[in-house]
């Protein structure tokens, strides 16, 4: 006997077990006796290690002090945050003039103003922008950074820079709030959005070069007190050394890639002899024959700034390393694509530029942004050669006398630090690829 | 320590193939006071921050008892300390980085030894500081001399002549010592005080400055026992004799004016007032003493002005004084040898 009901039942709610807390708990924490156990014993150790964590970093701490001695005498079981503190500016700064700290400040927030558009919607020209980044801002962060007088070379840079800076801000906020160009509004203003294109270009090229000349006499009489790069150190050094790494590595390691494929022995067995070489050498020991060897084999007082050697160590052996990172990229490109670059007639650069390179690129993100990690932490090497990065600043705080002792503090501060920093990039890069890889998933 | 090793290794090679250039680079036409004067400062080198010899302050200056004979020898030459450019160098290239002129001078805790003196191209000027290596026992241990060590684990920094110093007193008095080995200062005296090693050994001044910043400085005895001899002295390169007489006598000028009791205070009143010959031959009120120094008539007034004589320095940085790490100095090698230490000026005259 079948017994039939037309009406349908009213929709249950799902089992408690799928929906509540305490059924996820039971299903995936507590399914057995022995789920149950291992569950009972990490918990335990995670409350172990969380609260001593509590109790000596922050509940029995003591955030201010005037040396050692008074945090022990505040509390012996306690982290003695007071010594990092007090030792921030030295952490971050290095041994920067303390009254002349807001340029290090300025040239930060410069280096933000100008790739700001590169993230902004509706900014056009960004490749010009980044080109500018790499090419102009170094020259103004140079003479922000070190001061002294300034060559005529400088003087030039300098003014560029500052234009540019100009023109790429106005050029955004045009282009997100008016959805238009920097030249095409200044065409439209001066009333010769219609004039012909000779006419337009030279306009605008009068434009650049009033500009170039007002800055110029005004920079001359701009100059800032000489600081030696022995007095910079802290994060500051850092950042410049791996920025600069960073920044030289792509395009030195793309060459060198294409360098080591190309069909020209003479240069295909140049490059892989030169990435092989850096390759195979510790940094370490590349540093060490930049800054102690180099000088000997120079003319008698020829005396090349250290840091300047430590940095072309670095840029050097960060592009060997992201050589390899390319060419694993290439060789991901199936050859069909290079024929059809052919095909539709585009030479060597042509194909390798719009064809190869952005699809090669794409793959290589998680690797160039996993060296890029990788080489920000390496630099603090250069405390061995007695610079005062960010890790040498924070060793030498248990050497300074009221501070005698204090390792542990400025070393669990620099660890977060470095986290920070890193995982912020590492964010960055997943959701570039997120982003890049867009098309794929359409 | 793997890494360690290696760079050691490393700077081992790089020193030893700068000693082979050293003379091709450094003999040349120009002597280094030219040089240095030329250049308008003085490049001073000092190591990785270390209590009492060179630090860091939290201002970023560096101060010390090292960093003020660097001082000096600028105040010599310049008549000002701050004409200085102080050099941080790790110790596995403190002697190439002299020998290929990027310092002028070295002025860090570097023994003076034979083998040092005649085989790396370089001079010790004068003895500044009279170290030696000791123990450290918790107190309750009841140890009171270093021979009661039998078979004790003992906590030593590795790649230091201190490892190889602790094995030889091992050795000779057959106490069959532990060594446990350590990278890291830090990390070695943690390992002691949470009752890893029986006790520390490493150079009294080490010890005492390490013992000031224990949570129970106390708890802590240094044996009396000195095993070995760790006389520091600056260095200079070899083959320029008026600039190792300018860095010994000006290390003499702080000590000589200690002994003649000229101070930083009443350095402008014994120059004015003084009677004793001695005192004006130095200070440059009678005789030419500078001239063969290649410096001005009051060099050793500039020194004394401008960072106070050696008893002053020591009590500063070595001593009581609010940065000094607490080292006792009546009675030991580094007192006047007038009260019994070693430390003595030849004659100013």
């Amino acid at each position: 006997m079948a017994i039939a009901n037309g009406e349908k039942t009213a929709a249950r709610s799902a089992p408690l077990n799928e929906t509540s807390f305490i059924g996820w708990l039971h299903k995936n924490l507590f399914s057995s006796w022995i789920n149950t156990i291992l569950t009972l014993a990490s918990l335990y150790i995670i409350y172990m290690v969380v609260m001593s964590m509590w109790t000596w970093g922050i509940a029995n701490a003591v955030w201010i002090a005037e040396n050692r001695r008074e945090c022990f005498a505040i509390s012996k079981d306690g982290a003695c945050w007071a010594g990092v503190i007090i030792w921030l500016e030295n952490i971050f700064y290095g041994r920067y003039p303390r009254d002349e700290l807001w340029r290090v400040n300025l040239g930060g927030l410069l280096l933000i103003l100008w790739m700001a558009p590169l993230w902004l919607p509706r900014v056009r020209d960004k490749i010009f922008i980044g080109l500018s980044t790499v090419f102009l801002y170094p020259f103004l962060a140079a003479y922000l950074f070190s001061g002294g007088d300034k060559g005529i070379f400088m003087q030039i840079m300098v003014s560029g820079a500052i234009v540019c800076l100009i023109g790429n801000t106005l050029h955004a906020a045009i282009g997100v709030f008016g959805d238009s160009s920097l030249p095409a509004t200044l065409l439209r203003v001066l009333g010769k959005a219609e004039a012909s294109d000779s006419n337009q270009r030279n306009t605008l090229l009068t434009i650049l070069a009033i500009a170039f000349v007002a800055v110029f006499l005004l920079q001359m009489g701009w100059t800032t007190k000489f600081v030696p790069w022995t007095k910079w150190g802290g994060m500051f050094l850092t950042l410049v050394i791996s920025g600069i790494g960073i920044t030289s590595a792509l395009p030195g390691g793309i060459i060198l890639a294409l360098g080591r494929r190309s069909k020209l022995p003479v240069i295909r067995v140049l490059s892989t002899s030169f990435i092989e070489l850096f390759r195979s050498v510790p940094l370490i020991t590349v540093l060490f024959m930049a800054t102690t060897m180099f000088p000997l084999f120079m003319p008698e007082g020829f005396v090349l700034n250290k840091l300047v050697q430590v940095i072309i160590a670095v840029c050097l052996f960060s592009a060997c390393y992201m050589a390899e990172t390319v060419r694993a990229g290439l060789q991901a490109i199936p050859k069909g694509q290079y024929e059809a670059a052919h095909t539709i007639g585009l030479g060597y650069w042509g194909m390798m530029g719009l064809i190869v390179m952005p699809q090669a690129l794409k793959h290589m993100i998680p690797n160039i942004v996993g060296s890029f990690i990788g080489l920000l932490k390496d630099t603090t090497l250069v405390s061995i050669i007695g610079l005062f990065d960010i890790l040498g600043m924070l060793r030498s705080i248990s050497q300074d006398v009221p501070w005698r002792g204090l390792h542990k503090e400025p070393l669990i501060f620099g660890a977060m630090v470095f986290f920070i920093i890193c995982f912020i990039m590492s964010k960055y890069s997943r959701h570039l690829e997120v982003k890049l890889s867009a098309g794929a998933n359409r | 320590m793997k890494p360690i090793s290696f760079i050691t290794s490393v700077a081992a090679v790089t020193a030893v193939a700068a000693m082979t250039f050293a003379g091709a680079t450094v003999a040349s036409a120009k002597s280094t006071l030219e040089i240095v004067k030329e250049r308008g400062n003085l490049r001073c080198q000092v190591g990785t921050p270390s209590p009492g010899f060179y630090n860091l302050d939290a201002k970023g200056e560096w101060y010390g008892s090292d960093v003020s004979i660097c001082q000096a020898v600028a105040a010599a030459i310049f008549g000002s300390k701050k004409k200085l450019e102080i050099q941080s160098v790790s110790s596995q290239v403190r002697f190439t980085a002299l020998a290929n002129g990027e310092s002028d001078l070295l002025s860090r805790t570097a023994t003076w030894t034979l083998l040092r003196d005649s085989q790396l191209g370089l001079d010790f000027t004068a003895v500044n500081f009279y170290d030696g290596q000791g123990f450290m026992v918790p107190k309750n241990s009841g140890i009171t001399s270093a021979l009661d060590l039998k078979g004790a684990t003992v906590c030593v920094l590795t790649g230091t002549t201190t490892e190889l110093n602790l094995a030889d007193f091992s050795r000779a008095n057959k106490l069959n010592i532990q060594p446990v080995t350590f990278e890291d200062q830090n990390v070695r005296n943690d390992t002691y005080l949470q009752g890893g090693c029986d006790a520390i050994t490493n150079d009294k001044s080490g010890l005492a400055s390490n013992k000031a910043a224990f949570p129970n400085p106390g708890d802590h005895i240094v044996l009396p026992e000195t095993i070995s001899k760790e006389p520091l002295a600056p260095a200079v390169r070899q083959g320029d004799g008026q600039w190792f007489n300018i860095v010994r006598w000006t290390v003499y000028a702080l000590i000589g004016a200690e002994e003649l009791g000229v101070t930083k205070a009443n350095v402008d009143d014994m120059r004015a007032n003084s009677t004793n010959a001695s005192v004006r031959r130095m200070l440059g009120v009678e005789g030419n003493l500078n001239e063969g120094l290649g410096l001005g008539k009051d060099w050793a007034y500039n020194v004394i002005k401008e960072v106070g004589n050696y008893g002053e320095i020591y009590e500063a940085y070595m001593g009581g004084g609010k940065l000094g790490i607490g080292i006792g100095r009546a009675g030991s090698a580094n007192d006047l040898w007038t009260r019994g230490g070693l430390m003595y000026s030849p004659p100013f005259r």
